[in-house]
């Protein structure tokens, strides 16, 4: 079973050294344990265009496609047994981060 | 018997039909055929055949290796205390952290409570399909997000069970102190539910001190129920309650666990703190007897644990007792702010100026809390206070 962890951010900065540091750590004991799938850092949502081509033509729109006060930092995708091992483990990363983390499993 | 479907095929939906259709089909068969020698072990088999075939009828893709699986993985026949073990597993799935609260309430009284949907929907004061959609989704986030159908394990269970005992807490008091017009305004159905799983929950961490006093808690009041509502239907306070009617056995259990977790010596938690009190009392024969000194230092304790508003009430409610109502009320008119839309506030409220002689005033605090009370009972006390006011 997969699961997404979202890290959700409401401050305009980057991890901290000392966040990054904590975040190594995590990653490693994710892939020591088998746990690791992916995991990535994105940029900020002032950098995202929002395609729409349901259309005859393409639409392309500069920033994101919700303006709101939280959004997507990053994410983990995890292999976990059940939604348990899931919550402590995301309860780490937001440990490690330093920022919230939503879980919700791939179908 | 959904307890032990639910763990066979980990779905809700189908243990609940299916456990419906078994018994549907005892109803039919069993008076012709003669009762089986093991109804319970009938009713179980014949439950999981039916989750087979609708699993089978659903003919679901992805399900085809599970439902092969499901066919062939037949359980070895279980021991004596195995439908216990799934009752916990039953509650604890139903009272997962990752569940709002009222949803864990809610599931906990349909799944293992085995209420209606109407039923707690009317506990709740929700509509009936507000209800069903809750406990619907519920089943669903349980099912995607893959909550496990287990009793955690020994490093988590003491997180987890706190989480437990709370949500039996509100059964219980939803059961001693039922709200809505169409139920009793004691719910024995609820409050013995909730008796007996706290039993199996203290069972399976009996070291537990909050277990303990959860379960002392409920036995204390529990012991006073039929004395708690009148031949009129009418609330009886614990001072008019006849004490003779009390029952001395659930007494003596209670007073038992209280005086174990005293011997104890490990700072006592809410439900520890609380059944001292609730232990206070029931060992005065009288009320006058009543220690009032000991239950305003319980409640000293438990303010230091728990310095809510509710508490603070409760508090003021033994100091009338102790140092009067003039003082009382002076405590309970700081709380205004942070009760003013819960009834037994303004119960309180009016019961020190009923006794201060400030019949006015009373009279204005009896008619808030009637308005804001749920319990018939309650409402039918309030009332006659409220009318025999001069």
């Amino acid at each position: 079973m997969q699961y997404l962890f979202s890290v959700i951010d409401d401050t305009a900065g980057l991890a901290t050294p000392k966040e990054e540091a904590a975040i190594d750590v995590f990653n490693e004991r994710l892939q020591a344990e088998g746990h690791w799938v992916f995991a990535g850092g994105l940029g900020a949502p002032i950098s995202a265009t929002v395609i729409d081509n349901r259309g005859e033509e393409p639409m392309f729109t500069d920033g994101p496609f919700l303006e709101s006060k939280e959004y997507l930092a990053g994410f983990w995708i995890i292999e976990a047994a059940d939604l348990d091992v899931a919550l402590k483990l995301a309860a780490e990363g937001s440990k490690a981060c330093n920022r919230k983390v939503e879980v919700r499993p791939f179908l | 018997m959904v307890a032990a479907v639910t763990r066979r095929f980990g779905d809700l939906d189908i243990a609940e039909e299916a456990a419906a259709e078994a018994f549907a089909a005892a109803v039919g068969r069993w008076p012709t055929d003669g009762v089986p020698p093991n109804p319970g072990a009938w009713l179980t088999t014949t439950a999981n055949r039916k989750a087979v075939d609708r699993i089978r009828r659903e003919n679901k893709r992805d399900d085809k290796q599970k439902e092969a699986q499901m066919l062939y993985n037949v359980d070895p026949p279980e021991p004596l205390g195995a439908i216990e073990d799934e009752r916990l597993r039953l509650i604890f799935i139903c009272c997962h952290p990752a569940l709002a609260m009222e949803t864990r309430v809610a599931l906990t009284l349909r799944m293992v409570a085995g209420l209606t949907v109407p039923e707690i929907a009317r506990a709740f004061l929700v509509q009936e399909t507000a209800m069903g959609q809750r406990i619907t989704r519920a089943k669903a986030k349980i099912k995607a997000a893959r909550i496990p159908y287990r009793v955690p394990s020994a490093e988590d269970l003491p997180a987890r069970v706190t989480g437990v005992l709370a949500v039996l807490f509100l059964v219980f008091n939803e059961g001693y102190l039922a709200t809505g017009p169409g139920t009793d305004p004691v719910r024995h159905d609820l409050t013995a539910e909730a008796i007996r799983l706290t039993r199996l929950i203290r069972g399976l961490i009996p070291q537990d001190g909050e277990a303990a006093g959860l379960l002392a808690l409920m036995l204390l009041t529990e012991a006073r129920r039929t004395a708690r509502v009148s031949a009129s239907g009418e609330l009886v306070t614990l001072v008019e309650q006849d004490r003779g009617k009390w029952d001395v056995a659930l007494i003596a259990e209670g007073h038992q666990l209280v005086r174990e977790r005293l011997a104890a010596r490990v700072a006592p938690g809410r439900y520890q703190i609380l059944a001292a009190i609730n232990a206070v009392h029931t060992s005065a024969r009288d009320a006058r007897d009543t220690d009032w000194r000991q239950v305003v230092a319980l409640y000293d304790q438990l303010t230091r644990i728990d310095p809510s508003p509710v508490v603070a009430l409760n508090r003021a409610i033994a100091i009338a007792e102790l140092d009067g109502p003039e003082v009382a009320l002076a405590v309970i008119d700081r709380l205004e702010d942070k009760l003013a839309g819960y009834h037994a506030y303004h119960a309180a409220r009016a019961d020190l100026l009923r006794r201060l002689g400030r019949g006015q005033k009373s009279r204005a605090a009896y008619d808030k809390a009637i308005e804001l009370a749920g319990n018939t009972a309650e409402t039918a006390y309030l009332t006659r206070r409220r009318d025999q006011l001069g």
